[in-house]
């Protein structure tokens, strides 16, 4: 960089922006500006000349305008005394002739970001719904939930609710997808955007007049729309028909989903849908940008889940080329697995033969375990390669296809015969744990079978001393004592060392444990030994290692043209579950903090702190629900469950209302302390948007608290978790008081 | 939707950040450089990436990263297409997409991010739409502008955005009336040692570049629409029509556009216009190869095979190589080992070759495996697959439009391995 210090170039650029002889000529003044931005995007602190720039920003010029702006929504948080100035120039220019200078105007104002713009934007953005030009009315709908963001809070705005419903009609197509985006954010507490039939129609009509984004945006909206006739929901297939062949695999993937999720009941009409998008979904997969034909090969494989021939005539297209990303690669050698048939085992398995032996050795491991997959139904041609592989005698080949065969012994039982025949002289190129590991094992339990595995293990004893795994030395000790019960005398001698070692010198816990076990169980006579060690060794049918089952389409419809295919569902679920910790996170302490007051004790307070976590339920902290709003939703539901609680002596309201909120149930009234009967009224909210009301009665001379819970959508596993959360609250508190 | 954007180099040094909700700070990068780590060569980091807040969609061009920040649940083809499209639209502007066209572009940058997408929504992604919102810079126009002080911004607004057809401008007028359509077939291939074909299919695409004026109605039509596998359509497309009839029928969006892409995969479909006869061999215990390879033309249609250019990933043991080419120069860089030759064109009278010495490491074993070779290839005035425009027909305005056809067929992803 040639400057040494941005305080010098700052005072420079402030001297320029300040000459009259600069500011006279239109092209100086603007390069002067261009710098500042330059300056500004390479991370220079560039917020000292705020002043002047916002004086700029008084101009016919548009690109001039357009710099101004850039600069003040980039430091406007930073300076926003100053920025209340540059609002007036803003609000001028929101009434330009020039729509073009309405709508930049428009937009740089909602972005400013700083606090109390709001009440200088809300008046600009109203007349810019009822603009003329559409440019104009596209910026002032995504304006709308700009503001509301500032706002901060939930309230939400009925009347300009209203207005952009309204505008879903508008005559432009994107002012009709803006709507949409921006209701769906000012309206997330409750649920996101309502989409009922006059909507769903409307916006099916409009589907060709939309670009891509929008066409794909409108798709997931769809989702929500809950077709009310078969004869409806076929219409809306038909209109949606062309969609799959669209251009953009975008649009295909979410008009896929669409037809998948609606058409729930019609298995038929989902593997019709599924056959149409094959040729765009083989198209995205060879796409020049990689990063398409790795979202694409990873629905293909969600979609090899349910229809495992789906593919199979197609498996050419799933051969890697060298020159392919990593990350493709593996894909494409999962898929490969799973697609394989009669037909083409022969030619899939040539190809992943040539895969084991790829310079990146990450790669050529996947190829060995995906032809460990296959395997476990064309066992006798996949069993040949791996014996073949380990004639190459390299050490990341080996140790992979030992593992292979560890878990092929387990699942094919038929194949251990060729799997002990090709070990003998591996043990010399394995050097990894999880291979050493391996082939201890299956030299322990098919030992009788393999003439010189007494000697191989006899090695690792020998060497045991320099081993660096626990894991290798517990495996070394069950496999040495299996062997013995079937081979005693060749293994005597070197299990009596090995437990002497293990026993004697061993410094890890666990091995020394083990080495102990196993001597007092040797104590205890072979045969004890031979009934405690040699129960059955495998048994396919527990399916721990091989979940072959097809699913059905539905099971993953839902997560189509998600994240999830992109993680698999497992992992996923680990992802989205720290987030959702993390997300609520934050706002619990405030609630607890608030609430820590002496009554609950800690350990308490804990034990009610994890319950949101037990189970599906996820309660919505801070829900402002009115008294009105409570009473007005609590006379229009039936009680959805009843139950009565243990309870003794009088209630403390404050206690109880605090030990409520940390679970995020929120006291909407209560009666003071000792009225008789004494009653409280609930309210809380799922993340579904599911509430839960609750009343709370306590009779004098009773010892019950007797509770009655309505729910506004019928969901019982959720009621009685939320129950459950409620009966240990109260459990809690009624336990204090005894 | 999309949070954030930030550009960043092969180098790891981001070079442009954008927000549209709020900021993000560049730290959240760190993940993204951490999967890079992981996955040893840059170019292998997974496409997504998700952290403790946020979630990461990047795309791979042109040696630099798109990394794109999501806060919520999104379609990932839906972002990795928008990221491909802006990358699109930087290549269509500045004539490449690079680092420092970007740099030296940057204001224009910022003022095409900003129309392209608001509040982390995707605005104007036209190409014809966008340059009349803001002017590509030329060197005549910067000249001009220079002088007299005008702006690359349009003052007027596009007149696409108020016409009934959104990817259509109302008013258009042009004194020549022009529609030219370019055929582009790529071969993507695979074959294996004995010459014989793993796997072949032709992706083709049929661009527009058209200039007429008013609303005019086209439809085209082909000699033999059956050999198209999987097609997938321009939303101009009439899709009922071709559904019925297999014509082309559509009111065109002004300038260039992509009409079609379509496949064509049945396999005795797909012909293979060049061959190589390799002899690649290294000697056990020994510090050479041998290395010969010889391309020819095959199954050509009697038209000239232009362009061609051979590269192989030689494995890591090879230290140099001392070739002698009958025809064209080669090139090998002993640090990436990679080798490339431009043969140029074929003669059939004098096939080109290429033979001579490999020198190895001593010491170290030999190769495993032969390196594959990738070949790059172009033919003009041929759409391998015979494809064919029968005729093009307009309608809804009064002029006679001057129409045009060009066919090529290029080397996709075609690879031969040995």
């Amino acid at each position: 960089m040639p400057y040494l210090g941005s305080e010098d170039v700052v005072k420079e650029l402030k001297k320029a922006l300040c000459n009259p002889h600069i500011q006279a000529d239109r092209l100086r003044y603007r390069n002067v500006i261009q710098r500042v931005i330059r300056h500004m995007t390479q991370g220079l602190d560039m917020s000292g000349v705020f002043m002047e720039m916002v004086k700029a920003s008084a101009t016919v010029d548009i690109v001039q305008k357009k710099l101004v702006y850039l600069y003040m929504c980039t430091y406007a948080p930073l300076k926003p005394d100053l920025a209340l100035l540059a609002i007036n120039t803003l609000c001028k220019d929101c009434s330009d002739p020039n729509p073009m200078v309405r709508g930049l105007a428009l937009r740089s104002m909602c972005s400013l970001r700083m606090p109390g713009v709001q009440e200088y934007i809300q008046q600009p953005i109203l007349n810019g719904l009822r603009d003329k030009a559409s440019y104009v009315r596209r910026v002032a709908v995504l304006g709308c939930a700009k503001m509301h963001n500032l706002h901060g809070d939930s309230e939400v705005d009925g009347a300009l609710v209203n207005e952009l419903y309204s505008l879903l009609r508008d005559q432009d197509p994107i002012v009709v997808v803006n709507c949409l985006r921006s209701l769906e954010e000012i309206l997330k507490q409750e649920g996101g955007v309502v989409i009922n039939r006059p909507i769903a129609h409307h916006l099916l009509n409009r589907m060709s007049k939309l670009d891509q984004w929008g066409q794909a945006e409108v798709l997931n909206f769809l989702l929500r729309y809950q077709p009310r006739s078969e004869e409806e929901l076929f219409d809306i297939l038909n209109l949606l028909d062309s969609f799959l062949k669209s251009s953009s695999p975008g649009v295909v993937m979410g008009a896929t989903k669409l037809f998948l999720i609606l058409a729930k009941k019609f298995p038929h009409v989902q593997t019709d849908v599924l056959m149409q998008v094959k040729g765009p979904l083989l198209a995205a997969c060879s796409s020049e940008s990689r990063e398409l034909c790795f979202a694409a090969l990873c629905h293909v494989r969600q979609i090899l889940h349910s229809l495992p021939g789906h593919f199979s005539s197609h498996y050419k297209k799933f051969f890697c080329s060298y020159s392919e990303p990593h990350y493709i690669k593996l894909q494409k050698v999962e898929v490969l697995c799973e697609l394989v048939n009669d037909e083409n085992v022969q030619q899939v398995l040539e190809e992943l033969r040539g895969y084991c032996t790829d310079v990146s050795a990450d790669f050529a491991q996947a190829a060995i375990f995906a032809i460990g997959g296959i395997a476990r139904t064309y066992t006798d041609q996949c069993v040949q390669i791996l014996t073949e592989l380990l004639g190459l005698r390299q050490e990341h080949i080996t140790t992979v296809v030992v593992q292979t065969f560890r878990d092929l012994v387990w699942l094919c039982p038929q194949c251990t015969e060729a799997v002990c025949q090709a070990l003998p002289g591996c043990e010399e190129h394995i050097q990894d744990s999880e291979g050493k590991q391996a082939l201890i094992w299956l030299l322990g339990v098919h030992g009788e079978r393999i003439p010189n595995a007494p000697y191989v293990l006899e090695d690792f004893v020998e060497n045991v001393k320099s081993e660096t795994f626990p894991a290798v030395k517990m495996e070394l000790l069950t496999a040495l004592l299996r062997l013995f019960l079937s081979r005693p005398a060749e293994c005597q001698d070197t299990l009596g060392r090995l437990l002497h070692y293990c026993i004697e010198e061993e410094k890890d816990m666990a091995v020394r444990d083990r080495g102990l076990f196993y001597y007092r169980l040797l104590l205890a006579g072979v045969d004890e030994v031979k009934r405690i060690l040699c129960s059955p060794k495998s048994d396919p049918s527990l399916g721990l290692l091989a979940d072959q089952a097809e699913r059905p389409v539905n099971s993953w419809a839902s997560d189509f043209n998600t994240l999830v295919p992109v993680y698999g569902k497992a992992r996923w679920a680990t992802i989205s579950k720290c987030r959702g910790v993390e997300r609520h996170g934050p706002e619990l302490p405030n609630a607890s903090c608030a609430t820590s007051g002496p009554l609950v004790p800690a350990e308490n307070k804990e034990r009610v702190q994890d319950l949101p976590d037990s189970g599906a339920l996820m309660l919505v902290p801070n829900r402002q629900l009115t008294a009105e709003c409570f009473e007005k939703t609590w006379l229009s539901l039936k009680v959805a469950h009843q139950q009565v609680f243990p309870w003794q002596g009088v209630v403390h309201p404050d206690t109880l209302q605090m030990a409520l909120q940390v679970v995020n149930i929120q006291t909407i009234a209560m009666s003071r302390a000792g009225a008789q009967p004494w009653k409280a009224f609930l309210s809380a909210q799922d993340d579904t948007g599911c509430l839960f009301l609750t009343e709370l009665l306590l009779e004098p001379e009773n010892l019950e608290m007797q509770v009655s819970v309505k729910q506004s959508k019928a969901r019982t596993e959720t009621l009685h978790s939320f129950i459950s959360v409620l009966e240990t609250v109260i459990g809690t508190i009624g336990d204090l008081k005894s | 939707m999309i949070h954030s954007l930030f550009l960043i180099n092969c180098s790891g040094d981001i070079f442009l950040e954008k927000h549209w909700k709020s900021v993000v700070s560049q730290s959240v990068c760190d993940y993204f450089f951490e999967a890079q780590e992981k996955a040893v060569d840059v170019e292998n980091v997974p496409p997504v990436i998700s952290t403790p807040h946020h979630y990461l969609i990047s795309i791979y061009r042109d040696k630099l990263f798109f990394v794109s920040v999501i806060q919520t649940e999104v379609p990932p083809l839906f972002v990795i297409e928008f990221l491909h499209r802006v990358a699109d639209t930087f290549q269509d502007y500045f004539g490449e997409c690079s680092e420092a066209a970007i740099k030296d572009n940057v204001v224009i940058v910022y003022e095409l991010l900003e129309e392209m997408l608001d509040n982390g929504f995707p605005l104007a992604t036209e190409s014809n739409i966008l340059k009349e919102l803001i002017k590509p810079p030329t060197i005549l126009r910067s000249v001009v502008n220079s002088i007299t002080g005008s702006s690359n911004v349009g003052d007027t607004l596009p007149t696409g955005q108020l016409s009934n057809i959104p990817w259509r401008r109302a008013g258009v007028k042009y004194t020549n009336n022009e529609a030219y359509f370019d055929v582009v077939e790529e071969i993507d291939a695979i074959i294996d040692k004995s010459g014989s074909t793993v796997f072949a299919e032709i992706q083709g695409v049929i661009d527009a570049c058209i200039k007429l004026s008013g609303m005019p109605d086209l439809s085209l039509s082909f000699m033999n629409p059956r050999l198209l596998d999987d097609v997938s359509f321009h939303p101009c497309i009439r899709f009922k029509r071709w559904e019925s009839e297999r014509v082309l029928s559509f009111i065109p969006p002004d300038g260039n556009f992509r009409l079609i892409s379509y496949r064509v995969s049945s396999q005795n479909l797909v012909a293979i216009p060049v061959y190589v006869k390799h002899s690649i061999s290294f000697k056990e215990n020994s510090s050479c190869g041998r290395f010969d390879i010889t391309i020819g033309p095959k199954q050509n249609m009697g038209k000239t095979i232009e362009g061609i250019t051979v590269t192989v990933h030689m494995p890591k043991v090879v230290l140099n190589m001392n070739l002698t080419p009958t025809q064209g120069s080669y090139t090998f860089d002993p640090v990436t080992k990679v080798l490339t030759w431009d043969v140029g064109k074929i003669t059939p009278q004098k096939l080109p070759s290429l033979k001579g010495l490999v020198n190895l490491q001593s010491g170290a074993p030999k190769p495993e495996e032969n390196p594959s070779l990738n070949i790059q290839f172009k033919i003009q005035q041929l759409a391998i697959s015979g494809l064919k425009v029968n005729r093009l027909d307009m309608y809804g305005e009064k002029y006679k439009p001057f129409k045009g056809v060009k066919y090529v067929t290029k080397a996709g992803k075609f690879q031969v391995r040995t």
